[in-house]
């Protein structure tokens, strides 16, 4: 159960990471915010999405062994990012609010653990 | 005259690509079912089905091999787990054909909770889509794999050359711009292969190093040269267990020992084996599942305890030795393991799972891509000529030809009579027959329309498969059954996905008769004939 929350959390962290990063370029965050980006803006897009990505990797090393967390965190990465491709067209507002519900959804998650399970 | 690298590239990487890529659609598509081939096999097994591990399973697996051969010279017993739900029964007759030099041992499957002896359907199960996405079918092994690691070859050289080709990678990371037809599916490949470009990378080039070991037998000796010493000697004490039959003794109760290895190593037994059972030399071998090693190579297989038959002492505990091993090893076996997802827990799997679906997505994408470029370059009153038709119907065998032989192998599975002369071959003509009929259906209706009919026959038979199994077997997904293990729920229900995701596309290509026709005039024509590099940018093909 706890790896099961820990890939969830893992997940909404890769997806909400490459929200931001998207949010850094242009052409998605017109997309998503409805409004141009300022170009020194960009920094506060881009480096929050750099550490949410990081956040992912720790998630997965606590998983798994080195080799294969690096590996399980570029697949994360990549099982996250397509949603995101498919909805920026689509549900652009949707896919900025999902980037906030899913970590949320998940550090919640996560606080009802030690009660159920006794910690990590 | 001279063109520059990034078009030699896009050159290569289109024709690379079409050329093995039908064959690379069959391979993703069927080695991506593989990550789930014993549950697919445990589908397709639906004898197996009411049966679960229950604390008295082990007695009643020992009380039919003391019926079925109590003067054997082994027993082996492999308790289900999450993969299979049924006990494996397997022992070495006392008396051996003389003529045979190669001892094989009987085998018997048994209901773990009756402790009847089942005979399940004969099928293949999901060990025929894992062979074919290595070995094909009906052509020699070598040639097959020959072919198969050239197809990998291709896929890698697809990798390399699209990712040179592919000028915005960074600013094109998150686009898809839809209802747009060359460009849509360009954004598609785009994004399919360069989100998943780790993985895509690591199964081709892991593809590649199994393929080392596979076709070059000294590659294998020194994979194995520490397994093959544990075989050999596992062989020869076998040899002298049977020179040296003891006299008839009782043996011990089994459970206390079963319960002393499990608080030993803390997890459950899963396999037990005892020489010369009944006599008073016996010994049993009681193992657990080891952990899972994903760089390191074990030595010994399990950890394992070995007790003397007829008193019960421990006299052995073994746990498995990580070897050393060199980077190299270290990297090859991290690949290969990685590869076959030998190590994965369901989840995992599943992971695992997605990742293989996003290759598929990405090969089908590009297969796509290349009938759609050409077809938005004819000239309105122009008709697409024999070799592009012929392109478009041998896409349609290969994607959805694919998808519904596989779903016509499933219902097969269902449909044929249990009792039925080779069965199992039976299953394998019924997928190869149907992906014959959307091959040749392809080839004579090469256009939208035949599109619409093929994806609409697969959508049909995905979702006749849950339905015709609910018909047939009581492991439906209406059913406790199916629920108990819940790996044969999931069957059903992927394949209800898939229905649905046939259905979603059908809806799609009937909603869009013609999409993208009504374009700007087209720019691209002129570029594409003159070598100045005047390509839409970011185009991959």
């Amino acid at each position: 159960m706890t790896m099961a929350l820990s890939l969830f959390l893992a997940l909404a962290l890769a997806y909400a990471g490459l929200t931001s990063l998207s949010l850094a370029m242009k052409r998605h965050h017109d997309q998503v915010m409805g409004r141009k980006l300022q170009p020194e803006r960009v920094r506060y897009y881009r480096w929050p999405g750099w550490l949410l990505l990081g956040g992912s990797l720790l998630v997965t090393l606590t998983v798994w062994p080195l080799g294969l967390a690096l590996f399980m965190a570029v697949g994360l990465v990549a099982v996250a990012g397509l949603p995101l491709v498919f909805l920026l067209p689509y549900r652009a507002r949707l896919a900025g609010q999902l980037a906030v519900a899913l970590p949320v959804l998940a550090v919640l998650c996560w606080s009802t653990v030690p009660l159920a399970v006794g910690g990590w | 005259m001279k063109k520059s690298f990034r078009q030699s590239m896009a050159w290569l990487h289109t024709w690379a690509g079409l050329l093995l890529g039908w064959l690379l659609v069959a391979i993703f598509i069927t080695g991506t079912s593989a990550y789930f081939r014993e549950e697919i096999t445990l589908w397709m097994q639906p004898e197996l089905h009411d049966s679960t591990l229950q604390p008295d399973t082990v007695d009643k697996a020992l009380a039919a091999l003391n019926a079925k051969a109590p003067d054997a010279r082994s027993w082996d017993i492999s308790l289900p787990g999450p993969r299979h739900t049924a006990a494996e029964l397997r022992w070495q007759p006392a008396k051996q054909p003389e003529n045979e030099g190669r001892r094989r041992g009987e085998q018997m499957l048994m209901d773990a909770d009756s402790g009847e002896i089942v005979s399940p359907r004969a099928t293949r199960g999901g060990n025929f889509l894992y062979r074919f996405h290595f070995e094909l079918y009906g052509i020699d092994r070598l040639w097959a794999r020959l072919l198969v690691c050239l197809a990998t070859l291709f896929m890698l050289i697809a990798i390399i050359s699209g990712v040179i080709t592919h000028k915005k990678i960074f600013k094109d990371f998150f686009t898809f711009r839809p209802g747009k037809g060359q460009r849509s599916w360009l954004d598609a490949h785009n994004a399919t292969a360069v989100l998943a470009l780790p993985y895509h990378f690591m199964i081709t080039y892991s593809g590649l190093l199994l393929f080392m070991t596979l076709i070059m037998p000294w590659g294998i000796d020194a994979a194995y040269q520490g397994d093959r010493r544990a075989f050999f000697s596992e062989v020869f004490s076998r040899g002298e267990d049977a020179a040296r039959p003891g006299a008839p003794e009782a043996m011990v109760a089994i459970g206390p020992l079963i319960e002393q290895t499990e608080t030993r190593f803390g997890k459950p037994v899963t396999r037990i084996q005892i020489s010369n059972p009944n006599r008073d030399n016996a010994q049993i071998t009681l193992r657990v599942n080891r952990d899972p090693a994903v760089t390191d190579r074990q030595r010994g297989g399990d950890p394992t305890q070995v007790f003397l038959g007829n008193t019960g002492e421990l006299i052995d505990t073994h746990i498995p030795a990580n070897d050393p091993v060199s980077p190299g090893w270290r990297i090859y076996n991290f690949f290969t393991s990685v590869h076959m997802a030998r190590f994965a827990d369901p989840l995992t799997r599943w992971l695992f799972f997605l990742f293989g679906v996003a290759g598929c997505a990405m090969t089908i994408t590009g297969m796509l891509l290349w009938v759609s470029k050409r077809t938005q370059q004819l000239r309105r009153d122009q008709q697409p000529d024999r070799a592009l038709k012929m392109v478009n119907g041998l896409n349609m065998a290969s994607i959805t030809g694919l998808m519904l032989a596989i779903a016509a192998y499933f219902l097969a599975n269902r449909l044929l009579p249990v009792t039925l002369e080779a069965r199992e071959s039976r299953e394998i003509q019924v997928f190869f027959l149907a992906w014959l009929v959307s091959l040749v259906h392809g080839l004579l209706r090469p256009h939208r329309q035949g599109w619409v009919e093929q994806v609409g026959a697969a959508t049909v038979l995905w979702f006749a498969v849950p339905i015709i199994n609910m018909l047939t077997t009581e492991s439906h997904l209406f059913s406790a059954l199916a629920w108990q293990h819940p790996a044969i729920a999931s069957f059903d229900l992927v394949c209800l996905i898939l229905a649905g995701l046939g259905g979603y596309t059908l809806w799609r290509l009937q909603r869009k008769p013609v999409p993208a026709k009504p374009r700007r005039a087209r720019p691209p024509r002129a570029a594409n004939t003159s070598t100045t590099g005047q390509t839409p940018a970011g185009e991959t093909q």
